[in-house]
């Protein structure tokens, strides 16, 4: 690079400084003896989308909760629209137009959604509310967010993990935001939702809002930010106009070190294929209709489409959890009947389910890392009814190394580690079962960019070793760096396999939205 | 201070108050008269307080999955009046007594978890409508009157007699509390309680078989009620109609009082048993003080709720 990043940086944060909506001066916070943020200069404008890109613990959500209110800084000000501010709480940043959206869902699953939208501030008189204004308020918010859809007297409980995140967006419209933090707002959306929150962040552009837009992922930015800053150890490295610096380079920002290949190199297939998992026919009330896929030992087939086609089912149908699956599922050539997870994992079918949600479906949060990590296996250390501490502590020593673990010791309880540490826990738990048929249903989900990349090189070098692994992404970056072989599923069956070259953003795009394999879509320029 | 911490490794900070409110309770006793402090009394205690403290470790079985067992005071009665009616069909009867009231606990215990685990009924309701059953099935049998069976000689002896100045009544509330411990920290079953109390779906998901760990817990909890309704009626020398009746609310007290979340995935065997005698010593000590029935009440309602909330903010704070 010819120019000094210091003095961009300086241009760039005095650009903005002429008409900034928010601006930050020497705030620093500390957390003991860490320090998270350490005198950062910020700004943003309304009417535009500013990125903040980082690794986890670079400092990003430390800087969104001083901005939302979440903490209070230890040093330094805050000026909101020229006014000095310093927000006591949230309700106190909201009630100045700044409003976070959250990755952690704040909804009540047993409410409905009109009832979760106006869960602070209900239309209505003397305590009494009006529900056809709040059937109102809810439908309007929810036509603005493009799910016009979605039912205002739904449970939320009913809803897929995307629509209770649009439901999510939708109550925060409600508030009248001037400052609107994204904070991976987009992880759990596919498809249809990600371009509505697209085109929905646009018009909020145009409104003028100002948009702070957290993602790990590159393309959403590349597309919708304006400006971007780099954080790093708990300083913002960098703040430059979107598209000044190239996607490798914004990377080398992030981490500090060079940054080679995201993904691993895909192995030349030499070997003949011995498929390891087959499924013929597989059907599941109207959910799943006749798939039939293979997946080869020392394969990653990846699941592609829409999220919510039938992908999670077919996990789940594998893995035993569904009742009145139809169908074959043939392990190593012999059929199968898997009636229960614990059927799944024994010794004769050895087939690991990494889930959806790992806060709640995954891991158990209270309890330690040994007690995770062992949990789907202990039987086999188990000696005159005992539980044998010394051969399971060495197995679980193991995989801690092998997957680099990061945490203090093994007595750590697993809810005080980052997300992409909890995430290798959880694909410990299961390689400690000996697995060779691993689902990996959206396994980076939410994970920084450095941890992500480790969990691609471990799926790489499990395939190596004979796994066989069927893997669903909502991130098309993944589906082509990672997979083998893609099968696109919609509407519940699979639409097309794509192999080889085949697998690009314009194929998978077309057949997730189940149009010709010719026909054109945007999409496919955003691939690189 | 450092010997403190160790300690704190072996005890957790509920138990450790509940401990502390003991010993002020005695202390405080002490003023009044002497006698609450000799080990005469303390050992009487430790008897009485077996009944209590063996219904509540099964009820912690059940606590830690985050479910509650309200069939408590039937299955209590139960045992009590099937061993000593078993007691009394000659010489079979009488060596059989025990194991046959515990298997009927065993039976009730089972129908709990089935109707919890494969029914999914909510155990607050399901366990509740067994408790009717059994009282039901016991009024019938004994057409609602005082049975007129005798305690087995054998029961006797466990609720009543001493090993070198030790109440037998203690040792097995002992010796139960070592094997539920033994259980619940040192096999794979104990480690499935605590997965499923605190996350059942990610423990299903982990191939735990949950179904058979609740009604194991489920089955525990029945026999420990039907132990504690033979020791009972050996104590007393018969069974009588409402006998466990007494016994639901301080065993729920005293397992929560021992520090654990009743909405399951923590508890300890250490803290039920310190929070059983906790309860005991409290209830005896108010009762040897004469104090009226009502204030009694009153006293004995606002000691449980005070430490409900230093147990209960405990768990906030750690959390």
């Amino acid at each position: 690079m010819s120019m000094t990043p210091i003095d961009t940086n300086a241009r760039r944060i005095r650009e903005l400084s002429q008409a900034p909506f928010l601006q930050l001066s020497g705030i620093s916070k500390r957390y003991g003896g860490v320090t998270a943020l350490n005198s950062v200069n910020f700004a943003c404008r309304r009417g535009a989308v500013h990125a903040v890109l980082g690794e986890n613990g670079a400092g990003k959500s430390t800087l969104i909760k001083i901005i939302t209110g979440v903490v209070r800084p230890d040093d330094g000000h805050m000026l909101l629209d020229g006014q000095a501010v310093s927000f006591a709480t949230p309700a106190d940043a909201m009630r100045n137009g700044i409003v976070g959206i959250f990755q952690e869902l704040s909804l009540i699953p047993d409410l409905s959604v009109e009832a979760n939208i106006c869960l602070t501030s209900p239309p209505g008189q003397l305590g009494f509310i009006n529900f056809a204004a709040q059937r109102r308020f809810a439908k309007n918010l929810l036509d603005r967010v493009g799910c016009g859809d979605i039912h205002p007297g739904e449970l939320v409980r009913n809803l897929s993990l995307s629509r209770k995140q649009m439901v999510e967006i939708a109550k925060a419209l409600g508030r009248r935001a001037r400052l609107i933090v994204l904070d991976e707002a987009t992880s759990a959306l596919t498809g249809e939702d990600v371009k509505k929150v697209y085109s929905l962040i646009e018009r909020l552009r145009n409104e003028g809002v100002a948009i702070l837009y957290i993602s790990h992922r590159m393309h959403e930015i590349a597309h919708l930010a304006d400006e971007c800053s780099v954080f790093r150890n708990g300083q913002n490295v960098a703040t430059f106009a979107n598209g000044e610096h190239t996607d490798s380079e914004i990377v080398r920002m992030m981490i500090g070190r060079d940054f080679k290949h995201v993904f691993p190199e895909k192995p030349v297939r030499t070997k003949a294929p011995r498929p390891a998992l087959e499924i013929e026919h597989l059907s599941w009330a109207d959910r799943i209709k006749d798939v039939s896929l293979s997946v080869d030992a020392g394969e990653i087939v990846g699941l592609g489409g829409l999220d919510g086609q039938g992908q999670r089912e077919l996990f789940l149908a594998l893995f035993g959890v569904l009742r009145g699956v139809t169908g074959t599922v043939r392990v190593n050539g012999a059929s199968v009947t898997v009636s229960s997870p614990r059927k799944a994992k024994s010794k004769a079918v050895g087939i690991a389910l990494v889930p959806e949600d790992r806060k709640t479906e995954g891991l158990i949060l209270p309890m330690t890392v040994r007690d995770n990590m062992s949990l789907a296996s202990i039987g086999r250390y188990v000696q005159r009814l005992m539980i044998d501490r010394a051969s399971e502590n060495a197995e679980i020593g193991r995989q801690v190394e092998r997957m680099s673990i990061k945490a203090a010791n093994t007595d750590v309880v697993v809810g005080t580690l980052s997300g992409g540490n909890q995430q290798k826990v959880l694909i410990g738990k299961w390689l400690m079962t000996g697995a060779r048929i691993l689902l990996l249903n959206d396994p980076t989900r939410g994970i920084d960019v450095g941890t992500k990349q480790e969990i691609y090189a471990l799926m790489r070098k499990l395939a190596d070793e004979g796994t066989a692994i069927l893997f669903y992404s909502t991130d098309y970056d993944e589906l082509i760096g990672c997979c083998d072989r893609v099968a696109i599923f919609y509407d519940g069956a699979v639409r097309r396999e794509l192999d080889g070259d085949n697998i690009v953003e314009h194929n998978i795009v077309a057949a997730s939205l189940a149009l010709d394999a010719a026909a054109h879509s945007d999409e496919g320029k955003a691939a690189k | 201070m450092m010997r403190l911490r160790a300690l704190g490794r072996y005890i957790d900070r509920p138990s450790l108050i509940a401990v502390g409110v003991i010993v002020l309770l005695l202390l405080v006793g002490s003023f009044y008269s002497n006698n609450f402090i000799s080990p005469t009394y303390l050992l009487q205690q430790l008897q009485i307080g077996a009944f209590l403290g063996i219904i509540a470790i099964g009820v912690l079985m059940v606590v830690l999955l985050g479910h509650v067992d309200l069939s408590i005071p039937w299955v209590v009665t139960m045992g009590g009046m099937m061993a000593t009616a078993a007691g009394n069909l000659g010489p079979g009867g009488t060596a059989l007594a025990i194991p046959f009231a515990l298997l009927c606990g065993l039976i009730v215990g089972t129908v709990n978890g089935l109707g919890v685990a494969v029914l999914r009924i909510p155990s607050m309701i399901f366990t509740l409508g067994v408790n009717a059953v059994v009282q039901g099935l016991m009024v019938l049998y004994t057409g609602g009157y005082a049975p007129q069976d005798r305690a087995t000689g054998l029961m006797q002896w466990l609720a009543g007699e001493r090993i070198l100045g030790v109440p037998n009544a203690t040792l097995v509330w002992l010796l139960l509390a070592l094997l539920a411990g033994f259980i619940l920290r040192l096999t794979p079953l104990g480690r499935y309680i605590f997965a499923i109390g605190n996350r059942e779906r990610a423990a299903y998901l982990s191939g735990v078989d949950t179904r058979l760990v609740l009604i194991f817990s489920f089955a525990a909890a029945g026999m420990c009620s039907a132990l504690a309704g033979v020791m009972l009626a050996g104590y007393s020398r018969m069974a009588y109609q409402a006998m466990g009746d007494p016994y639901l609310l301080p065993a729920i007290a005293g397992v929560v009082i021992g520090g654990a979340n009743v909405l399951g995935g923590r508890g300890t065997v250490l803290g039920t048993v310190i929070g059983s005698l906790l309860i005991t010593i409290l209830l005896s000590m108010l009762s040897v003080m004469q104090v009226p029935d009502s204030a009694r009440q009153i006293a004995y309602g606002v000691i449980i709720i005070v430490m409900m909330l230093i147990s209960g903010r405990e768990m906030r704070t750690s959390a």
